[in-house]
């Protein structure tokens, strides 16, 4: 059995955790000469399935190679998962980065704030098929870390994870997309604009859109807070006490409505002839009529003088 | 294939019935294949996990899946993070599944909460994780919902029990 080195901190039969790959027990550490170049390879077996993997010498750091989580370590992930920090990315491009990096660097951690992310998503709306995928991997990473950490069975450690992600005897919440908005986010983020199909025509924005409703939608959006009953953890955001110190704060006179700064794309200019040009008929056009005569209306009065001839 | 294993006798119209749910949702051929006894030292409830491990040899193949049925309640699990309501248990990608009837009162009205049950253990056994969607019998057993829900799997866990299953076919 081979001591761990600098270069290389795990020893032959050590279990480590390969991201996005799993727990894999090391096996050797082999010289092996590729491409004319004397190479140094970490060669792990993966334990799921038994998969052969090499590690180059030089790339065990930078693929993020690291030992199996220990029990303590367990036990924050589990403090992770029955915290109350079930906010989640609404906008997919940020989420798909950051969850990318925490399922390749994150730890253990990592992978419980991944599925934990997804899964609070998944009250607001279901996951799209990447994203499903996605979840279920981080899920059976972080399952098989768990169950190898602490020595138990792999089914005992998913239920441990899903006694606190799905209480016993409680179904879980169901969402809006308000209680996810970021404090002094931008409305550009919005829920689902993964899932928007640009060609359908219902998704196109209308040509006139009347200022009133709009206003009246950034009204309702901010008087959420102001609405009676238990209070909500969306309602404890950050962003609902700002709107609430603004509008009741001495900032601002009582008798004068708070300035209110419009959120979101700032509307397309109306070109002004258009507006209110006929609207366009759809079809073939009409077949062209027959000539006809045209037919000038007789001058009334006395017929104009003849020009005088010149001589 | 399928192969139910009894420890208590149930009607033989019953059986055929759960095989039936049982094929539709995995098209995989399933019958019942015998009574077998329960091992010696057992109290109701009973502990899963070592019912599983003692659980007489029942006559199958290496893709085979056996799924006990039996009667008496199943014991609470303790685990890491708090205790877990037992209806059935298996080991993950293992080949043996146990489900309790002791959910519903009466069978034939219940048919589909233990069919539900059967499912979901199985499901773990072809390595289907707990789902998200409520309608999806991968859906974890102790919330309120699933003893309403129909037998059925999600599209997602449909197609990786299907994966599964032709992978071990080949």
């Amino acid at each position: 059995m081979s001591a761990p080195s600098p270069q290389i901190p795990f020893a032959v039969g050590d279990r480590v955790v390969y991201p996005n790959q799993g727990v894999c027990r090391v096996f050797g550490v082999e010289a092996k000469e590729v491409a004319g170049q004397k190479l140094t390879f970490l060669t792990m077996k993966r334990e799921e399935d038994g998969a052969v993997v090499m590690v180059p010498q030089a790339k065990v750091q930078s693929v993020g190679l690291r030992k199996v989580a220990s029990a303590q370590e367990v036990e924050k992930v589990y403090t992770f998962l029955r915290s109350d920090s079930d906010k989640a990315d609404l906008d997919w491009k940020q989420r798909a980065r950051t969850n990318a990096g925490r399922m390749a660097q994150g730890g253990i951690l990592g992978l419980a704030e991944v599925v934990k992310g997804l899964q609070v998503l998944s009250e607001l709306r279901p996951l799209p098929n990447k994203e499903r995928e996605l979840y279920d991997n981080a899920r059976h990473l972080l399952v098989s870390e768990i169950s190898v950490a602490l020595g138990i069975p792999e089914h005992d450690a998913e239920d441990s994870v899903d006694v606190i992600l799905f209480p016993v005897g409680r179904e879980r919440p169901k969402r809006t997309a308000a209680e996810f908005k970021a404090p002094g986010g931008d409305e550009e983020m919005g829920i689902g604009e993964d899932m928007i199909d640009l060609e359908s025509p219902e998704m196109e924005i209308p040509a006139e859109v009347p200022e009133a409703p709009e206003e009246e939608t950034t009204e309702e959006a901010l008087a959420l807070p102001k609405v009676e009953g238990p209070p909500t953890k969306a309602r404890l955001s950050d962003e609902e006490v700002t709107v609430t110190q603004t509008t009741g704060s001495g900032l601002v006179p009582q008798g004068k409505p708070p300035l209110k700064r419009k959120r979101g794309r700032p509307p397309k200019p109306k070109p002004a002839e258009k507006a209110h040009a006929a609207p366009k008929k759809r079809g073939r056009p009409p077949k062209a009529k027959p000539l006809v005569e045209v037919h000038v209306p007789k001058k009334r009065g006395r017929p104009p003088k003849a020009k005088a001839k010149k001589k | 294939m399928i192969r139910i294993a009894t420890f208590d006798p149930y009607e033989e119209k019953q059986l055929k019935r759960l095989c039936e749910i049982l094929y539709t949702a995995f098209a995989v051929g399933t019958e019942h294949s015998s009574n077998v006894r329960l091992p010696e030292g057992f109290a109701e409830p009973y502990e899963a996990a070592r019912l599983l491990e003692e659980a007489p040899r029942v006559h199958a193949y290496a893709d085979d899946k056996v799924l006990f049925l039996t009667s008496k309640k199943l014991k609470d699990r303790a685990l890491p993070s708090g205790s877990a309501p037992t209806n059935g248990l298996s080991k993950y990608a293992g080949e043996k599944a146990i489900i309790t009837t002791s959910v519903v009162k009466d069978l034939e009205q219940g048919m589909k909460t233990v069919a539900r049950h059967a499912l979901h253990q199985l499901g773990h056994t072809w390595e289907l994780h707990h789902c998200l969607d409520p309608r999806c019998a991968m859906y974890p057993t102790w919330t309120p919902s699933f003893p309403q829900g129909e037998p059925i799997f999600c599209p997602f866990c449909r197609d990786r029990s299907d994966q599964k299953i032709r992978l071990a076919k080949s």
